[in-house]
């Protein structure tokens, strides 16, 4: 009898309560994030095999890179991305185009800009971007133009890429000097002879991706390339010595056909070390062959440290067109003393601390900083050095309704 | 016989994927676990393209910009 009026009881005071207020002061934001990273590099390297001076003399190098890459994430289905760099190169080698006087590509600068957008394809998957950008020093100018279309599945477990991008590049130097392109340059010893009668070269390249996710914590990514160059591959600052002590300027066919293929397997291993191991087989029509590895190992020491160690091996069967300083057949059609296209091993190994806080501050995130140092060695002796810092931060804006 | 291999070794891995909750990503969210070159390595990628005859496949550079110093 007694447990029948508690029941009753409380299904009277169920009537009475009042759940959560339909007059809520919760409402939903709309938000508006922008990731900015900052990329300061230096990189100097030392040799005696430049092209410039025949495949002997300095290879003397010295790159200072900055670039400022921004993310404007507007909603979730627009993007804007834009990214600007400076790089102040301080070659010894290019001083020796004309020996005497010291060129103005001595101390160079590279200056590049690229902008794009992407946006998601309504009630799908689907994000297409473009970009498009340039870059200058003083014997180059290059326009460059992407499309990007990006599908992920349902379960987000795989994703599909395709990229194609265009280079249009104009050798001419002088952009750096007087504001206008003048002509191509040549050693200074070599300048009665006009090598060439265009200065223009195009680069076209598709690259694929295929990624999968295996299980929690394993993923695949499978990049297939190819990229198709014509025009003006030579340099023509590049000199060549023959074995009857003549001299011309580099000449290499005016078409490349290059197909890479990368494939990347990324691991996590326990609760803290993580493997990122990576293969890439390229060939081209110069002859060349390439066989590249990379592992890279991290280590998470707190939730905001990793440390990591890395390793890559690149074996490279070289060019039919490279012979070195003196050694090229007077009736060769084509010809270069270019150790970058000879056959090659090179192994780099370093080291990457990362600090990640994610500490927020106001609007303004302050992600991750990161520094880098790579040591690069090449079989024919260059040595390179390679100090890399990387900021992250990102900032969120309230959109209006 | 190298590319039967290959693509037997890709035919098993595609095989044995697992589907995997957004919940149960904390380890593959990882920053350390992304796709391609983020971070520093970019700068790297660029310079291996010009001191080495080739490039592309997942890297960064692929063509364009002089790399003749």
């Amino acid at each position: 009898m007694k447990k029948r009026y508690v029941i009753i009881g409380l299904l009277a005071s169920s009537l009475a309560s009042v759940g959560q207020p339909s007059n809520s002061t919760y409402k939903k934001k709309k938000l508006s994030t922008t990731s900015v990273e900052l990329v300061m590099s230096y990189y100097t390297q030392d040799n005696e095999h430049s092209a410039v001076t025949g495949g002997i003399g300095t290879e003397d190098l010295q790159v200072y890179a900055t670039q400022l890459a921004m993310d404007v994430r507007r909603d979730s289905s627009n993007a804007f991305h834009f990214d600007a760099g400076v790089d102040v190169i301080s070659s010894a080698s290019t001083d020796n185009i004309d020996f005497v006087i010291s060129s103005a590509s001595k101390v160079d600068l590279r200056t590049h800009i690229n902008a794009g957008y992407s946006r998601r394809l309504k009630d799908t998957r689907t994000t297409v971007g473009l970009i498009s950008g340039f870059s200058i020093e003083s014997d180059f100018f290059s326009v460059a133009h992407g499309l990007s279309l990006h599908h992920v599945n349902a379960s987000q477990s795989r994703e599909l890429s395709i990229a194609l991008q265009t280079y249009l590049d104009d050798l001419r130097w002088g952009r750096l000097h007087d504001g206008k392109p003048e002509e191509l340059i040549y050693p200074v010893e070599l300048r009665d002879t006009v090598w060439f009668d265009h200065y223009r070269r195009s680069s076209y390249s598709v690259e694929f991706g295929f990624y999968q996710v295996i299980n929690r914590r394993m993923s695949l990514g499978i990049y297939p390339g190819i990229t198709y160059q014509s025009g003006l591959l030579s340099t023509p600052f590049h000199r060549v010595y023959f074995n009857d002590e003549s001299l011309r300027v580099e000449n290499l066919p005016g078409r490349r056909l290059k197909l890479p293929i990368g494939i990347q397997l990324n691991t996590f291993l326990g609760g803290r070390w993580i493997l990122r191991s990576y293969y890439r087989f390229y060939w081209d029509n110069f002859g060349i062959n390439a066989h590249t590895l990379n592992l890279e190992t991290s280590l998470k020491v707190t939730p905001m440290f990793t440390a990591s160690t890395f390793f890559r091996l690149h074996e490279q069967h070289g060019s039919d067109y490279f012979r070195p300083y003196k050694d090229h057949d007077p009736s060769e059609v084509y010809y270069t003393s270019d150790y970058d296209l000879s056959s090659l091993t090179t192994f780099k190994s370093g080291v990457t601390i990362r600090y990640a806080p994610y500490r927020r501050m106001g609007r303004s995130t302050f992600e991750a900083l990161e520094f880098r140092y790579a040591f690069y060695s090449r079989s024919d002796g260059l040595k390179a050095h390679m100090i890399t810092l990387f900021l992250g931060y990102s900032f969120d804006k309230k959109l209006k309704e | 016989m190298r590319s039967y291999i290959v693509i037997g070794f890709l035919l098993i891995v595609s095989l044995s994927c697992e589907s995997v909750k957004p919940y149960q990503r904390v380890y593959l969210n990882d920053y350390e676990m992304k796709p391609g070159q983020p971070g520093s390595r970019k700068f790297e990628e660029s310079v291996q393209a010009y001191r080495e005859g080739s490039s592309g496949g997942g890297s960064s550079k692929t063509s364009g910009g002089c790399g003749c110093n």
